[in-house]
């Protein structure tokens, strides 16, 4: 029968990442306020606010909400991570997955312009199935090419989006 | 000393499973069966359901074989999985199911089945589905 | 009446091949990923936002409100043969559902879900086309103070209303402004948040937004905690029903299309509360209350009734006043924004063969729905066998491709990892997406009105509550505008209110608004709905290590 609710995510007394969190809002708000700051608030009759106050409440208020949820934090307010059908919380997170995958995200920036989609948008499906587990070596690099060579054609020389052909251009 | 048996809810999974039950009445050991999946994918169907799993139990216990049944899903082939067990438990023979290839297929066994007659430390059975499955 | 005229010119735009295609591969890609687990109709639409760019904003629409319809199935039949619920909305449907499934009656299941969900969708979208009109006319009425005062109250509702946390939600709603800052400010045309760099001066693309949000971050976040999960699939053979069925199925359909249908069209109302009321409400008047729990038809009918007319119900503030209700319609927006259309009450003054040709579609692509999943339902369980690295690494893939291709540079993919990585640090803290993604379609505009009310007042802050009566020269409180206020007043205080009103009621009905309550606070419980098969416990353990 149904079971009821699962305990959430590990429950710590005090979730320390969380002033992480506080700190890099507060962060943002200063930035914004540092920012809008120097803009000039020439108020015409066109314009009676200017472009200084939206940034000034929004900066401001994210410095104060920073406070106010670290504040929450120390009561043992804890954000709740985000659940899902994929997601497992029980266990640690495993941050090894994600900088690998973000690693890959930044050599498809770096290589795309140089080698172009076909290339780099198929080492990158190919780089990300591997690093998510995929273990099927020749079957994934099969697939990354029928997908990049597959949307290349189809969505940038069929439908005109903008992808860049980089060093096989004239060959494709 | 037991007997392993590979099994997947297939007709050459259970051609395999009634095999092993066959031996083990044979042999007087007690089976090992081994299911699991990777758990890469949502729908697996090499993954024994819990019907599939009751089937298995009520053949084995009509049989009068005394039995575990082990499933995993920890990311790992299935042979890797079978080895394993065949290792850890002092398997004297170890049953897997193969499934009717095609003329080309037929000179290729499963990956997984390839690797685990490379590997085993015993004896392997391995039992076709019948032809009504 | 003039209207069904124009519904009518819509069905000739939306019947053309091209539009009638892209319906149908709109419909198609959208059941597909309500199927498929970790993705759902707001990231297909944020992935897909680039590539529309080369079509026609009706085409593209069309195709976009297919996807948003499709998914709704898609995750019913996900939620009946697996018990996973494709969708939060879906997670109702689970419970009664997969309890038929699991007797044996997963196709009877189906075909109310389906059917279900298409006489509901018909009538929602038939009194879109009724309302919409309404709303508009309504809506046009409104000057700048008031039109300030909508977006206000749709930023409030949303922010303070879902969600477990309000003051994680406006943490939320002000990086989501934050990031609607970057830019040149469009009426002084000085660099705000630009840091002198030059590709930023455009502002952040609404389509790097969502995409780094949606999808990036969504992949990220999983690869961080992938669980491996083999779910219990059901076989099913063609979904059809029998007269009894149908005859226990038809009122909950009407039922749950009245509660639907409302909730959808409030900001902040949702999909799940309807399909949870409805639950409550068949179980209440069931005549067969035993087989709740074991497989009630009137469980699934009632449910998936309410969540269709919901998505239905999302359209009348989308297109009448340009107010996203939930993450789907927001990214519809922004599409709608990339093609330069302003959304609005002008739209459909301005736009009217395109919002007539959308809702034409919509009834089109309820019918495809319908047609397509009867048959094909036992096809949609074979995608589920995709295995999770090439689901992400395909989303990456799209991702990547989408944000370059909106500017031709890749400038914006570091953009899109910027966006990735806030979108996974918010998932981890459980800082809600939705506020966000609202906060940076509305923002840049909520900003305009503003100072627009108070050029017109002069700069004088009364601007913001009423306008200068143009044939008298006096100031006149605008009654529209006050009332939206104090509806914001009330949305901000209403936790206070809540707990008031909670001691004032008797024992029974406090109960059944804590059941509400809980269910508005977690929707996302999927986890706790999901029936674990009776395993036996060692296999059990052990597949949970």
């Amino acid at each position: 029968m149904t079971e009821t609710a699962t305990a959430p995510a590990p429950a710590r007394d005090r979730d320390y990442a969380e002033y992480g969190l506080c700190g890099f809002l507060a962060l943002t708000g200063l930035v914004i306020l540092l920012d809008a700051a120097r803009l000039s608030n020439n108020t015409t009759g066109v314009d009676p606010l200017g472009p200084k106050p939206v940034p000034l409440l929004v900066g401001g208020a994210l410095v104060v909400l920073a406070v106010a949820l670290a504040v929450a934090v120390a009561r043992g307010s804890r954000g709740e991570a985000e659940a899902g059908e994929d997601i497992d919380l029980h266990s640690r997170a495993d941050y090894k997955t994600v900088l690998l995958l973000i690693g890959v995200f930044i050599a498809n920036i770096l290589l795309i312009d140089l080698l172009g989609w076909v290339i780099s948008g198929g080492l990158l499906f190919y780089g990300s199935a591997i690093v998510l587990g995929s273990r099927h070596f020749v079957r994934d690099l099969v697939i990354a090419a029928a997908l990049s060579l597959g949307t290349f054609y189809g969505f940038a020389i069929g439908l005109g989006v903008a992808l860049p052909a980089g060093i096989l251009q004239g060959i494709l | 000393m037991t007997i392993v048996v590979g099994f997947t809810p297939t007709a050459a999974g259970r051609a395999a499973l009634l095999a092993a039950a066959e031996e083990a009445t044979r042999r007087q050991m007690p089976v090992v069966v081994v299911n699991s999946s990777r758990g890469d994918a949502l729908s697996d169907p090499g993954f024994a359901q819990p019907a599939d799993l009751d089937w298995v139990r009520s053949t084995l216990t009509d049989a009068g074989v005394s039995f575990t049944v082990r499933q995993e899903v920890r990311g790992r082939e299935a042979s890797e999985e079978v080895l394993d067990v065949l290792n850890e438990s002092n398997a004297r023979l170890c049953v897997i199911g193969i499934r009717q290839r095609s003329a080309v297929g037929k000179m290729l066994l499963g990956s997984n089945a390839f690797r685990i007659l490379m590997g085993a430390p015993c004896p392997v059975l391995a039992i076709k589905a019948h032809a009504d499955g | 009446m003039d209207n069904l005229e124009l519904l009518l010119q819509g069905f000739a735009t939306a019947a053309t091949p091209v539009n009638l295609l892209l319906a149908l591969i709109g419909v198609i890609v959208g059941t597909a990923v309500g199927v498929l687990p970790g993705i759902g109709p707001a990231m297909t639409v944020a992935l897909l936002l680039p590539i529309l760019g080369e079509l026609e904003p009706t085409s593209a629409l069309i195709m976009l409100a297919g996807i948003f319809y499709g998914g709704m199935y898609g995750g019913s039949t996900t939620s009946i043969l697996l018990n996973t619920p494709g969708e939060s909305s879906s997670v109702v449907t689970a419970i009664e559902g997969n309890m038929m499934a699991r007797a044996g009656r997963a196709s009877q299941a189906l075909a109310t879900a389906a059917l279900g969900s298409f006489i509901a969708g018909t009538i929602g979208t038939s009194l879109l086309v009724l309302c919409a009109p309404l709303v508009t006319r309504f809506a046009i009425s409104l000057g700048a103070p008031e039109y300030f005062a909508i977006m206000l109250l749709a930023f409030v509702a949303v922010t303070a209303v879902l969600g477990a946390s309000r003051l994680r939600g406006f943490i939320s709603l002000m990086l989501g402004l934050t990031i609607g800052l970057v830019g040149l400010d469009s009426v002084s045309g000085q660099a705000r948040l630009t840091f002198g760099i030059p590709q930023l001066s455009d502002g952040i693309d609404v389509v790097v937004v969502a995409v780094g949000i949606f999808a990036l971050g969504e992949a990220l976040w999983v690869a961080a905690h992938l669980r491996r999960r083999v779910a219990d699939v059901i076989p099913v053979g063609r979904p059809w029903m029998g007269k009894q069925d149908f005859k226990r199925s038809w009122k909950p359909w009407l039922r749950g299309t009245a509660y639907g249908f409302p909730f959808g069209a409030v900001p902040a109302g949702g999909a799940e509360i309807p399909t949870f009321l409805s639950y409550i409400t068949e179980k209440r008047l069931t005549k067969h209350p035993d087989e709740f729990g074991k497989g009630a038809i009137e469980g699934v009918a009632g449910p998936e009734a309410a969540n269709n007319a919901s998505a239905a119900g999302t359209m009348v503030p989308m297109l009448s006043l340009g107010l996203p209700t939930n993450a789907t319609a927001a990214v519809m927006l922004a599409a709608l924004v990339s093609y330069g259309i302003q959304p609005g009450p002008l739209l459909l003054q301005r736009e009217g063969e395109l919002v007539w040709a959308l809702i034409a579609s919509l009834f089109i692509g309820n019918t495809l729905l319908l047609i397509l999943n009867l048959p094909l339902a036992p096809v949609w369980a074979k995608l589920l066998r995709i295995p999770r690295p090439y689901l992400y690494a395909g989303i990456l893939f799209f991702a990547s491709m989408g944000a370059y291709a909106v500017n031709g540079s890749s400038f914006d993919l570091i953009l899109l990892l910027v966006m990735g990585v806030l979108g996974f640090v918010m998932r981890r803290f459980g800082l809600p997406v939705l506020p966000l993604i609202i906060a940076v379609i509305l923002g840049p505009r909520i900003e305009l009105q503003g100072r627009r009310a108070l050029q017109l007042s002069s700069g004088e802050l009364k601007g913001l509550f009423g306008s200068v009566n143009v044939s008298t020269g006096q100031f006149q409180l605008s009654p529209i505008a006050v009332t939206v206020y104090l509806i914001i007043l009330i949305v901000l205080v209403w936790p206070l209110l809540f707990a008031l009103i909670r001691k004032a009621l008797p024992v029974k009905a406090q109960e059944a608004l804590e059941v509400v309550h809980e269910e508005r606070v977690h929707p996302q419980h999927a986890d706790d709905v999901s029936v674990e098969p009776p395993a036996d416990p060692e296999a059990r353990e052990k597949s949970r290590q």
